[in-house]
């Protein structure tokens, strides 16, 4: 203990100090309320991410709270200070986050694994814009858990059979609803508004206890998008603080027995077909989530962002970042959001023709490269590669080994 | 007789029956593979497009159809071999979402390196048979010497194949490495080729399957041409049961009736969606599938 008090102690000031610069720094631009709001959820997390890991241990909900709302409030101290561009693509990773998280879960806890992601993101999404057209005064919170609540059921729909079957049915199954989506929106377009897609009725007007806590006129809060983006991110931290829980929870535990002993959980009294449903369950509504969190952000929605392309991305994004852990869904999300500028940046630096053939599937070729290579070195991704080397590091200085972080995929 | 083979009812039974050979070739490829090493192949269709490119395209140029199938099928045979040798053997005795995940990475490098090359839009093979419906006594009934093709074509690869698998001495090496692979190789059976084999035959018969989708007038030849009807394939293969070639090829067919009812008398929007409950209730009912014995877990 005596060894870790220095760095511990460091690191407690310095994050004292950013606190106080930061929150001098956004005071003028809010009322004092909201600066206050800030001041005090960054102290208390701080003050909960440095206490003595044994309190940690002994209370991990509250710890996880704690990162949770720690990360989610320097976030949204940052998104004042950057770029909209920047801002735009930190929320649209955020929520490709949520929709990653969730198939981290069923893949890390149930070992099973979806190819059929997009789709039901797009359920999400288009939900979301179909309720707006319909009763645009719905709280947005309620609008997206109906998003929610309307993936969960398309999800128990598909997973049903998966009850009942072993093997790589299930990815081939979300491989068809995802091949199909597309038709199926258009089978429905009197609803989905066919291929051009919906608007949102009330576009860019912030809710109004949102422009209650703002000033008017003064802030770029309520005159850009920032409240898009920051409402996104907010989000997206409740879903990964029920996540995290989920993970080490009595749920995620009997999962994990059902991917690795059937006949064990079984003869534990853990219901091997209500699990395995549950687990989808969860990844699709987080999913939906995730979907209708982009439709809010950009206010509209189009069928053509919900192609099987996107299914593939998001498989290779949290494959990147490390499929089965937390930070990976993090990371696929960072990955996802900057992908276009680095594969245009890419592009600028060879000298390839913008327009050409090569250029325009760059993606394709990068992505479908990056998940071959990655599954055939390094399994769990680059969050995988962390752990490994975290691991390595603690037991080459003696301490006792942190358990490793569990996943399915293996080296 | 010819009042009914002009009718609505034999018109789709017709065109069912033309669009359901193709996707029991893609669900029996998918059988092939499954069955040799246990890995359901989501680059089942891409690997064949691949193979049509190089020798309906690229050969095309220099070539009459009948040699360039011939080129399209070994170019298929190389595919199937080397995408075996160099990406699926790591994968053995991994965990089974490895495969799946490299598969679908495959699959996507795939259909991006073929648009690089041949850029997405669709090319038309000029094949030797006309797409247009026969006729007679004055009405078309939906049969076309394009459809006859398909059909006879189809039905040749999967009676060789099954002659293949039942009455040679290299079937019977293929079934008995797939069966009890250890065994086998006490027995002298080289396991190993035997596996690469079974991809080999599996990407030919796939080859067969894209080039005739690709010969088709009004579909043409692009990189994702193969997406909806590997889609296709794999519902009829998960429901005919992806251990049995006949049920496959069976669920293929009957399948591609039934939606090909669906098309014509709801919508053609509705014929994925239907597609999708089919393998649902399939699925419920047999998990195995419905050509399959129901097998018992033992503990």
């Amino acid at each position: 203990m005596n060894r870790q008090r220095s760095p511990r102690g460091l690191s407690a000031a310095g994050i004292v100090i950013a606190v106080a610069v930061l929150s001098l720094l956004v005071t003028p631009s809010v009322r004092d309320g909201v600066a206050l709001a800030i001041l005090m959820m960054l102290t208390v997390t701080s003050a909960l991410i440095l206490l003595p890991s044994e309190l940690r241990r002994a209370r991990p909900v509250l710890t996880r709270a704690a990162t949770s709302t720690m990360v989610v409030s320097v976030t949204l101290v940052a998104t004042f200070f950057f770029s909209s561009t920047t801002d735009f693509n930190l929320a649209t990773g955020a929520a490709m986050a949520v929709t990653l998280v969730g198939l981290s879960f069923l893949t890390g806890v149930s070992g099973q694994v979806s190819i059929g992601n997009g789709a039901f993101m797009g359920v999400g999404a288009f939900t979301m814009a179909i309720w707006s057209n319909h009763h645009a005064t719905t709280p947005i919170a309620v609008t997206l858990l109906l998003s929610v609540v309307a993936g969960a059921l398309v999800g128990f729909l598909l997973g049903l059979p998966a009850t009942r079957l072993r093997g790589p049915y299930l990815a081939g199954m979300t491989l068809a609803f995802a091949v199909a989506f597309p038709a199926i929106l258009t089978y429905f377009n009197s609803w989905t508004g066919g291929d051009g897609g919906l608007q949102l009725p009330n576009a860019a007007n912030p809710p109004h206890w949102l422009n209650a806590l703002f000033v008017h006129g003064t802030s770029s809060l309520t005159s850009s998008t920032l409240w898009l983006t920051d409402i996104t991110i907010v989000a997206a931290g409740v879903a990964f603080f029920f996540m995290a829980n989920l993970f080490s929870s009595r749920v995620g535990r009997a999962m994990r027995l059902v991917r690795d002993n059937e006949v064990a959980a079984e003869l534990v009294g853990v219901n091997l077909n209500r699990t395995r449903v549950l687990a989808f369950v969860i990844s699709s509504a987080y999913a939906a989530l995730g979907g209708a969190l982009w439709t809010f952000l950009n206010n509209s929605v189009t069928p053509a962002t919900y192609s099987f392309a996107l299914s593939i991305v998001i498989l290779s994004v949290i494959v990147i970042g490390g499929i089965g852990t937390i930070p990976g869904a993090l990371i696929g999300g960072l990955v996802y959001a900057y992908s276009t500028n680095v594969i245009n940046w890419i592009t600028n630096q060879t000298g390839l023709n913008p327009q050409g053939n090569f250029a325009s599937q760059l993606n394709g070729i990068i992505f479908g490269g990056l998940l071959i290579v990655t599954m055939m070195l390094a399994p769990r991704g680059v969050a995988g590669v962390y752990y490994t080397l975290r691991r390595q590091r603690a037991s080459k200085r003696g301490d006792v080994a942190s358990p490793p972080k569990e996943t399915y995929a293996e080296a | 007789m010819d009042v009914f083979l002009t009718s609505r009812i034999a018109s789709d039974v017709l065109g069912g029956l033309t669009n359901g050979v193709i996707y029991g070739l893609v669900a029996l490829s998918l059988v092939l593979v499954w069955r040799s090493t246990g890995i359901l192949n989501f680059a089942q269709g891409a690997m064949p497009m691949l193979a049509t490119y190089v020798g309906m395209v690229t050969f095309g140029h220099y070539f009459g159809y009948w040699i360039c199938v011939v080129i399209a099928v070994l170019v298929g045979f190389l595919i199937g071999a080397g995408t075996e040798r160099v990406l699926v053997r790591p994968l053995y005795g991994k965990p089974e979402i490895n495969p799946v995940v490299v598969m679908v990475g495959f699959l996507t490098v795939l259909e991006a390196v073929a648009a690089a090359i041949w850029s997405s839009t669709p090319r038309s093979l000029t094949t030797p048979f006309s797409p247009i419906d026969f006729h007679l006594s004055g009405k078309p009934f939906a049969l076309s010497a394009f459809s006859l093709y398909q059909i006879i074509t189809a039905v040749v690869v999967m009676v060789a194949v099954a002659v293949l698998f039942r009455f040679t001495n290299l079937g019977l090496q293929l079934r008995a490495s797939a069966l009890a692979p250890e065994v086998s190789r006490l027995l002298g059976v080289r396991v190993n080729r035997m596996l690469t084999l079974g991809w080999t035959l599996s990407t030919g018969v796939g080859t067969i399957t894209a080039i005739l989708v690709a010969s088709n007038f009004f579909t043409g030849l692009t990189p994702q041409v193969m997406d909806g009807i590997f889609a296709f394939g794999f519902i009829a293969a998960a429901v005919g049961g992806l251990d049995s070639p006949v049920g496959s090829i069976v669920a293929g067919i009957v399948m591609g009736i039934i939606l090909q009812f669906v098309g014509d008398y709801v919508n053609s929007n509705a014929i994925i969606l239907v597609a999708l409950a089919i393998l649902i209730v399939s699925l419920m009912a047999r998990p195995n599938g419905v050509f399959s014995p129901v097998k018992t877990r033992r503990v």
